[in-house]
Formats: structure tokens, C-alpha cells, sequence
């Protein structure tokens, strides 16, 4: 029995165009991906070999500006990452699918219904004028993810708006937009959310993260939290003024954008781009003095980089703008200065173990530290002025300069 | 009367409703409706130029480049800055790249769904589809193969993204040969709309929401090794524009002919213009500023635009410019006879003003016809020569009125990709010789840091203009006109309709469970 599902799986797969060996070495690129061994390669093979009936899932879009379904679009080896997401049935997907309205909402109805699901949720979740800011053939969007959330098995939820309601819950914006844990923790639904970070966020974690669920989650959300390498990060958020925390994977938000760097040697021997459109971009020099927020973001994008590992915001001579970090429009702009505070204390203060240590105390204190030594010798003294009052500061009660 | 409601409508960006009263298989009124908002616009405020371009591209992650544009622009019309000839050619090339990877998008991933039957294409002649694709000149696919994987799909029973639609209306009306052919053209467009964003990636970080052109020229510089690894690329995406999209609309058309006699809209055409020339004119520009009603030209400025607001949910003063304008929110209820979308009702000339492909096509047709050389003397397929022969390779010659229709509005967006594709390989060229030169700039600081301006550019979908405000450096207004609040709009305080609006009046609809025809031309739009 197992055989023959196994046969039948490898037809599939030889149906569009992929081999065994393709399919082998793609298990051990996604090992790689999820920070695994290279043992893990055929587990997770097997894993995928399992399935004959796909997965249902649902992607919803609260107020979202669609980029995430965009940056899905572009990712890697289609033809075998296809086969990632043609293990899953798509049953609602509002940019690509071919249903529209009551077609469409029976979809939702019906996946919901039957359970078992997996949940994909791009955008923020819109609580403004009651709800309203959002509304689905007279339904609010927040009553869609309540219902969807509540029968799923876990929810994914793509993108800084999903994450913490990413640009518009920037300051001082009044459509109540929220992250998606945010929204559950306050709704009481305790679903299991994993958050992939950036504006958008990078495909090539959400197909990690998909295999992983098929892998491990086995129809168990428990076992999904328990078996899947999660790193955690608090924040305050601004629309319900509670604690809320985040579930990342491991591998995307281990380490800091200023770590993994190629521009990073620059940096040390104090080589930077002071203005844009220069030939010191053009021979990699480091742009931190144009107001890179590297070292203080924590996401994998040097080492995954986007568009099919063709490029990624530093590698084309834009400073990160630390799109993949909490809060981000507020806590890293104006984006072409220097902070003069670095922001971590949001993220770092509540998280566990020594990445709280690392995040919230000394690598800020040795970054500020390194910073200023730099000053003092004369290696970052004539870069753009530093700003001294961010909308950070606004929001959180002015630190200098007053409020505007 | 019988009203139907499509909502959500899909296979667009954002959240919008149609609502159509039908009565004898017509439709006699129509209210479109945007049921998301996010409030861009507030969160600009207080802030840097540079952050509202970060910022404020994220208002549309199908189109972030553009409104990346406008959003420079504005500031630098505020701040005086005119942008270095490298970095003009720079953007030239990465709008190209965002224009090419959206029209093909748009034609197979989103709009082809509602001509093209992958179930259908099942019962295809193998032999039979080669036979017809070398009749049609269109690129020869592994087509048994692709037959096998839709099998599989089918007999597997779980249809995923294509589950629950109207595959069974009388409307899918292409032989199975040349369904089979467009669903191959479908995988394909996947894979070619990726490669067009990896010009985008090669130059502004990533797509969406690219991360270079900032205010005052580009951050990105371009080596030899980029500009090679742009023109790889841009040449493959351009053989594919030619081999696949042009021949699939001249294969596909004669099959869906009675779409040339509804869904033309208020036929109002507006286009900013997109593409600058060296003399950074914005009405001299590769596809030129312009206006036109009743296809006779006319001249366009950005104080031109009015937005009124007594149908929309916004606590706003109704009527105003941009420049002077607000956004304030308020929902009431959906009432279609008071307040009844996020989009307000914005006009030119106070005329309910289509944009758009079609628009920018028209536009340029009438200005070529009208003696200007708007490629500059380049040697490319220009507006009027790529439309002329169109109209004459499907039997209406001469008859450029027949452009104001649902076809017209889908043909003239793919014959667009084919201008774009040719403009995008003069501009690397253009590029390659600066560099030659030497001494090529690509950013200019700004001299001052008050003022107010105007960014009005076209993003594939339609005209987009930013409206900023700088006092001290710091933002005190800001404004967007979107693309598809021109198109989505809701009826004015006149209580004349928007153009999706006027679109939908008179269509007809053969079978009111199954509105494909009213889904045809909401997707024309590619709202
Ligand atoms: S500051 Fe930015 S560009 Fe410089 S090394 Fe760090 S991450 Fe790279
Ligand atoms: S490098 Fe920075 S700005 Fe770019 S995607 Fe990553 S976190 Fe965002």
C-alpha cells in the first residue's frame, strides 16, 4: 500500500517534468534551508512522498498591498518548488484564483467546514472603524480570520503586515491595524501562528516553512510548536496596548542582516558609501553611514536574497531599511540617517535566554560603542547628519529635540 | 430588476466589489465599490522624502515602482532637483522591467482564466494543438507532457486555485487545441514574469517593493556585469512578449469578437505619460502626457484633478485638487444610493477619465497620428504602427474607434508590452554608450528642503501622481491618486459614474449565476 502510494507520488512528479534525483537534491536544499543535516534530507522526502491527497490551505489577504503574493511569485526552481506548494490545495487565494464571489466564498465555506487546514495570512488585520476597514461581501476581514484561524491547524502568517500590521500600524495612523497574534491573543483563538518577517517577506521561507508543516506537523499542531526551531520576540503592540509574542523559525531570524553582510569587511576597515549614485557603491563599500539598519535587523536576507538569489537590497547599493524587524517604519525611520538611539528595546527586552541578552544589551552597547569609536577616528565623521528625533520618539514620549 | 454581486471580485490586487442591476440579460446600472482601507497617506506625515518613498510604494506591491517613481519625482519637483541622465536611464530600464513582468502577469496569471479553460484543453488533439500553433506562429510547448500533469491534476479531484468557477459557461468558447496552448503560455508566464522581476532584483534589491531609486537619481550604480546580466534577461522576456503573447491575442481574439461591442467605458482617456526623454519633459515622453475624449487629443495637467467624496467613506471636503485634499476616514454603511466605497471619485476636467494601457495607447496613437515622433527615432514597434496592424490583421483597418471596447482594452495592454519590450533594450543601449563616455552621475542632493510638487507618471495599470508637502525637510502634506482609484471610482457628486462603472452598463449577460462577462471586464481593468 505504502509502495504504491510511494510509486504513485514519484508518476506525479515524473508527470511534470521532475526526476527522483531532482527531487532528492531539492529535499536537501530545503534541509539546508531549515538549518537541518544533510540527513534529514530523506525524511523529509518521505514526508512529501506521503501525501496523495494535498493539503488544503487558505490564503487570505487582510489590508495588504498583495507584494507578499507577489514575492511568493518569484520563487526559486519553480518546477520543484511546485511541487511544495502542489502538495498543498489552494483552496481560497484571492489574487490567483480562478472563483470569484459566492463561487469563491462556498471555497472558504467548505474548507472550513471539512477542517484539517492550513492557514496563509498576508496583509494586516484591519480593527479600524469597528472593522469595517475592511469588508468582504459585508463581512468584516477581522471576522473571516477569526472564523478561518479558529478551525485551522496553524496559521502562517507572511509579511510585516501579517506580522505586527507592518506600515500601517505606523504611527499615527487610525486604521487599528494589528498583527495576526496580536488579533488571536485578543480574540482568544490559540492556534499555533508562525511569523515569516519582511516587507514582503522571502518565498523561499514560507516553501521552507510549508515543508516543514507537512514534515513535522502530521495533522498535530502541538507537535508543530514542539518540533520546529522557533525563536520568540515580544513587542507592545499599539492598537490593543498589550504584550504580544512571536513565533519566528530559527533559521530566518538567528542572526543579524550586519552579520552575514558581504559589504561587512567595509565596514571594518572603515570604507563607506557617504553618498549615493558614487563609485564607492560600485565597488561594494559599506552604506552605513547612509543609514543602514543591518545591525540592528534580524533576518536571513544576505544569505537567502531574493528574486531567486539574484539580489537583495544591499547587494544593489540601498541601505536595509529593516523591514524585517518589529515595528519597523517606526523604529527605522527616517531611513537614510543614523539612528541616534538604536531601537532594539522593543524587540530585545522580552525575549528569552541569551538572545534577549544578545539583542537587548551588549551587541547594542558594543554596536554603539564601535559606532562612536569610529567617530572618534574620524572614520564615520562625515556622513549625513544623525537624526535626532525619530517618529519613534513621538509615539514613545520624545527623547530629544521635543515633540513636533 | 435583478442585481448581482460579485464580491470579492478576484484575480486582482486589493479587496472590490461589483454590484450590476440586470434586467432583459443587460445590464442597465452598476455600482463598483473598494472595500479596503489602509490610510497612506497619514502615516506620511511628520516624516522624511525618503521615507515617503519607501513608504508610500507599498500602497501596491503589483505596481511599487511606479508610485516609487512618482513619489521621487514629487519631491524632487518640490526640491528643485533635476535627475542625473544616468539615473533617468536607470528607471527607464527598471519600469520597463516592472511593466513587462506586470502585462504578462495580467494577460496569462490573471486575466486568461476568464477566456481559457484548462479543463477544456483535457480533450485536446495532441497533433492537432502543434498543427494550430504553427498556423497561430505562436511558441511550440511540450504539450503531451502538459496534458499529462493536467490529467493528473483533474483525476486527483482536489481543482486547488481553479475549484469552484464557471468552467462550464457558454462564454469558454476556444477550441481545446488553443485552450491547451494558452495553458502551456500560463506555466510559461509564471516562469517569464519572474525573470522580468530579476531585472528589477538586479537593480533595486528585490521585487516587490524595490529598495534604489530614490529621491534625487538611483542609489544602484550599474557595473558591466549587471548591465549584462539586465540584458540577458530583458531579451528573453522580449522573445517571449513576441513569440507568445502577441500571436495568443491575435489566436484568441477572433473567438471572442462580440468583446469589441460592449465594455467600452466613458471613453475620457487620461495618460501622465511614463518614460522620460533626456529633456525630462513630462509631455514629451515615450508613451506622452495627454488627454483625449472621443478620440480627439487634448493637452493635461495635474491641476486638472478633482476628487470628490459625497459617495465615498471619507469625513473629507469633497471637490478639492490633491494639493489641497484630505483624507479623512469614516464608514457609514454600504448604501449604493449614499456612501458606498474607500475609493473616491476622482476626475479630470471634471470628466469620469478612464487610465491605463488603453488610455496611454490611445493617447500616443493620436499624438503619432498627429505628426510627433514620440519614440524619439528609435527603432522600435510605436503605438500607432503596432495598432494599425492589429486592427488590420483582425479585419477592422482603418477603424480605431473599435479600441474603445472590452477587446480594445485587453488588446491594447499586450500590443503595450510590445512597445515596452522594444523601449527597454534602447534604453540598455543608451545606457551601455553613457557608460562608455564615463562620467556618468546617477544622484543629486537636494539644495533646499521646503517646497511642494508633483509626481504624475503611469504605472501599468494606470496614472498614478504623489502630491507632497516639505517644510523643514519634513513632510506636512501628502497625497495619492492611484492608479485604480481613476478606474474603480465611484459615481462624482454630479452622480455620473466612474468608468468601471460605465463599463459594465450594457453588457450582456448570458447566464446571471455565472457573471463571466461583468468578470471580463472588471479584469480588463487590472484593478
Ligand atoms: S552596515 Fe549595512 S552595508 Fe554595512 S556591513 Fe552592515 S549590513 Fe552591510
Ligand atoms: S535587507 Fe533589510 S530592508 Fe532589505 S528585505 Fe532584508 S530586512 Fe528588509
Amino acid at each position: 500500500m505504502a509502495q504504491e502510494a510511494h510509486g504513485a507520488f514519484y508518476d506525479l512528479l515524473a508527470v511534470r517534468g521532475v526526476s527522483r534525483r531532482d527531487f532528492l537534491k531539492y529535499c536537501s536544499y530545503v534541509a539546508a534551508t531549515l538549518g537541518l543535516s544533510e540527513a534529514a534530507a530523506p525524511q523529509i522526502a518521505a514526508a512529501l512522498e506521503k501525501g496523495s491527497a494535498l493539503k488544503p490551505a487558505l490564503w487570505l489577504n487582510g489590508g495588504s498591498c498583495t507584494g507578499c503574493t507577489e514575492s511568493m511569485a518569484q520563487v526559486d526552481s519553480p518546477d520543484v518548488a511546485t511541487i511544495v506548494l502542489e502538495l498543498l490545495s489552494l483552496n481560497y487565494f484571492e489574487t490567483i484564483m480562478a472563483a470569484a464571489g459566492e463561487q469563491a466564498e462556498k471555497n472558504i465555506e467548505d474548507t472550513i467546514a471539512d477542517g484539517n487546514f492550513l492557514l496563509i495570512y498576508e496583509g494586516s488585520v484591519m480593527t479600524g472603524e469597528d472593522g469595517n476597514t475592511l469588508l468582504v461581501n459585508g463581512h468584516k476581514g477581522t471576522e473571516i480570520l477569526a472564523e478561518a484561524a479558529a478551525a485551522a491547524q496553524a496559521v502562517i502568517s507572511v509579511g510585516a503586515c501579517a506580522v505586527d500590521g507592518g506600515w500601517v500600524a505606523a504611527y499615527p495612523n487610525p486604521a487599528g491595524a494589528v498583527g495576526v497574534q496580536a488579533f488571536l491573543d485578543k480574540e482568544k483563538i490559540a492556534t499555533p501562528v508562525v511569523n515569516i518577517p519582511c516587507c514582503p517577506m522571502n518565498p523561499e521561507w514560507v516553501v521552507a516553512m510549508v515543508v516543514q508543516w507537512l514534515l513535522v506537523a502530521d495533522d498535530d499542531p502541538a507537535l508543530f510548536l514542539e518540533k520546529t526551531a522557533l525563536l520568540t520576540k515580544s513587542y507592545t503592540d499599539g492598537v490593543y496596548d498589550a504584550k504580544v509574542t512571536l513565533n519566528y523559525p530559527e533559521y530566518v531570524v538567528e542572526s543579524t542582516i550586519h552579520d552575514n553582510c558581504p559589504r561587512r569587511g567595509h565596514f571594518e576597515n572603515g570604507e563607506f558609501v557617504s553618498e549615493f549614485g558614487t563609485e564607492e557603491e560600485a565597488m561594494g563599500y559599506c552604506l552605513y553611514k547612509v543609514g543602514c539598519k543591518g545591525p540592528q535587523t534580524y533576518t536571513q536576507c544576505p544569505v537567502t536574497r531574493w528574486n531567486r538569489s539574484v539580489s537583495w537590497c544591499v547587494h544593489s547599493g540601498a541601505p536595509c531599511i529593516g523591514c524585517g524587524g518589529l515595528n519597523w517604519v517606526d523604529n527605522n525611520a527616517p531611513f537614510f540617517k543614523r539612528l541616534s538611539s538604536m531601537q532594539f528595546g522593543s524587540i530585545g527586552s522580552a525575549q528569552p535566554g541569551s538572545i534577549a541578552a544578545v539583542v537587548g544589551g551588549v551587541a547594542a552597547a558594543a554596536l554603539v560603542a564601535h559606532g562612536l569609536g569610529m567617530k572618534a577616528a574620524g572614520r564615520v565623521g562625515d556622513g549625513p547628519p544623525m537624526e535626532e528625533t525619530t517618529a519613534y520618539d513621538r509615539k514613545h514620549g520624545a527623547k530629544k529635540g521635543g515633540d513636533k | 430588476m435583478a442585481n448581482i454581486v460579485i464580491d470579492p471580485v478576484t484575480r486582482i490586487e486589493g479587496h472590490m466589489r461589483v454590484e450590476c442591476e440586470v434586467s432583459g440579460g443587460v445590464v442597465k446600472d452598476a455600482w463598483v465599490s473598494g472595500t479596503l482601507y489602509r490610510g497612506m497617506e497619514t502615516v506620511l506625515l511628520g516624516r522624511a522624502p525618503e521615507d515617503a518613498f519607501y513608504v508610500s510604494q507599498r500602497i501596491c506591491g503589483v505596481c511599487p515602482i511606479s508610485h516609487s517613481h512618482a513619489s521621487s519625482q514629487a519631491t524632487e519637483a518640490a526640491l528643485g532637483i533635476k535627475i542625473p541622465e544616468g539615473a533617468r536611464l536607470v528607471r527607464n530600464i527598471l519600469e520597463c522591467a516592472q511593466y513587462l513582468h506586470s502585462h504578462i502577469l495580467w494577460f496569462y496569471n490573471l486575466a486568461a482564466l476568464d477566456y481559457v479553460s484548462p479543463i477544456n484543453a483535457l480533450k485536446a488533439d495532441i497533433a492537432d494543438t502543434y498543427a494550430l500553433a504553427q498556423a497561430a506562429g505562436t511558441k511550440p510547448s511540450d504539450y503531451g507532457a502538459v496534458a499529462k500533469r493536467l490529467t493528473a491534476f483533474a483525476e486527483n479531484g482536489q481543482l486547488s486555485i481553479l475549484s469552484g468557477h464557471y468552467w462550464d459557461h457558454p462564454g469558454y468558447a476556444l477550441p481545446p487545441e488553443l485552450d491547451l496552448i494558452a495553458t502551456c503560455h500560463y506555466l510559461e508566464a509564471l516562469e517569464m514574469q519572474a525573470v522580468a522581476n530579476e531585472v528589477v532584483a538586479v537593480i533595486a534589491g528585490k521585487f516587490s517593493h524595490p529598495m534604489t531609486s530614490v529621491p534625487g537619481g538611483t542609489a544602484f550604480v550599474p557595473t558591466v556585469d549587471k548591465l549584462d546580466d539586465i540584458l540577458f534577461r530583458l531579451v528573453r522576456v522580449k522573445d517571449f512578449i513576441d513569440t507568445a503573447l502577441i500571436p495568443d491575442t491575435l489566436a484568441i481574439a477572433p473567438f471572442i469578437l462580440d468583446a469589441a461591442t460592449y465594455g467600452g467605458g466613458t471613453g475620457n482617456f487620461l495618460s501622465w505619460g511614463v518614460f522620460e526623454k533626456s529633456d525630462l519633459v513630462p509631455e514629451n515622453r515615450y508613451l506622452p502626457r495627454g488627454m483625449s475624449q472621443g478620440l480627439k487629443p487634448e493637452g493635461v495637467s495635474p491641476d486638472d484633478v478633482t476628487e470628490y467624496t459625497n459617495h465615498s467613506w471619507y469625513d473629507s471636503p469633497t471637490g478639492l485638487n490633491p494639493k489641497e485634499g484630505e483624507t479623512k476616514v469614516k464608514f457609514t454603511e454600504y448604501n449604493i444610493d449614499d456612501k458606498y466605497s474607500y475609493g473616491k471619485a476622482v476626475r479630470c476636467k471634471d470628466l469620469s477619465t478612464e487610465s491605463g494601457p488603453l488610455a496611454r495607447m490611445v493617447v500616443a496613437y493620436l499624438a503619432e497620428k498627429g505628426g510627433a515622433d514620440i519614440a524619439g527615432g528609435a527603432d522600435v514597434r510605436t503605438p500607432a504602427k503596432l495598432i494599425d496592424s492589429t486592427l488590420e490583421a483582425l479585419g477592422v483597418g482603418g477603424k480605431p474607434e473599435i479600441l474603445v471596447s472590452l477587446l480594445g482594452r485587453v488588446a491594447a495592454r499586450n500590443l503595450e508590452a510590445a512597445y515596452v519590450a522594444d523601449l527597454s533594450l534602447v534604453f540598455v543601449s543608451e545606457l551601455i554608450e553613457a557608460l562608455k563616455g564615463g562620467d556618468v552621475q546617477y544622484w543629486k542632493a537636494a539644495e533646499k528642503d521646503t517646497g511642494a510638487g508633483v509626481g504624475a507618471w503611469e504605472a501599468p495599470r494606470g496614472s498614478v501622481a504623489h502630491w507632497i508637502g516639505l517644510d523643514g525637510g519634513k513632510i506636512d502634506h501628502y497625497q495619492i491618486v492611484a492608479p485604480t482609484t481613476w478606474d474603480i471610482a465611484p459615481r462624482d457628486d454630479n452622480g455620473v459614474r466612474g468608468p468601471m462603472e460605465e463599463a459594465l452598463v450594457g453588457t450582456p449577460v448570458e447566464d446571471a449565476e455565472k457573471p463571466l462577462e461583468l468578470l471580463r471586464i472588471a479584469h480588463s481593468f487590472d484593478p
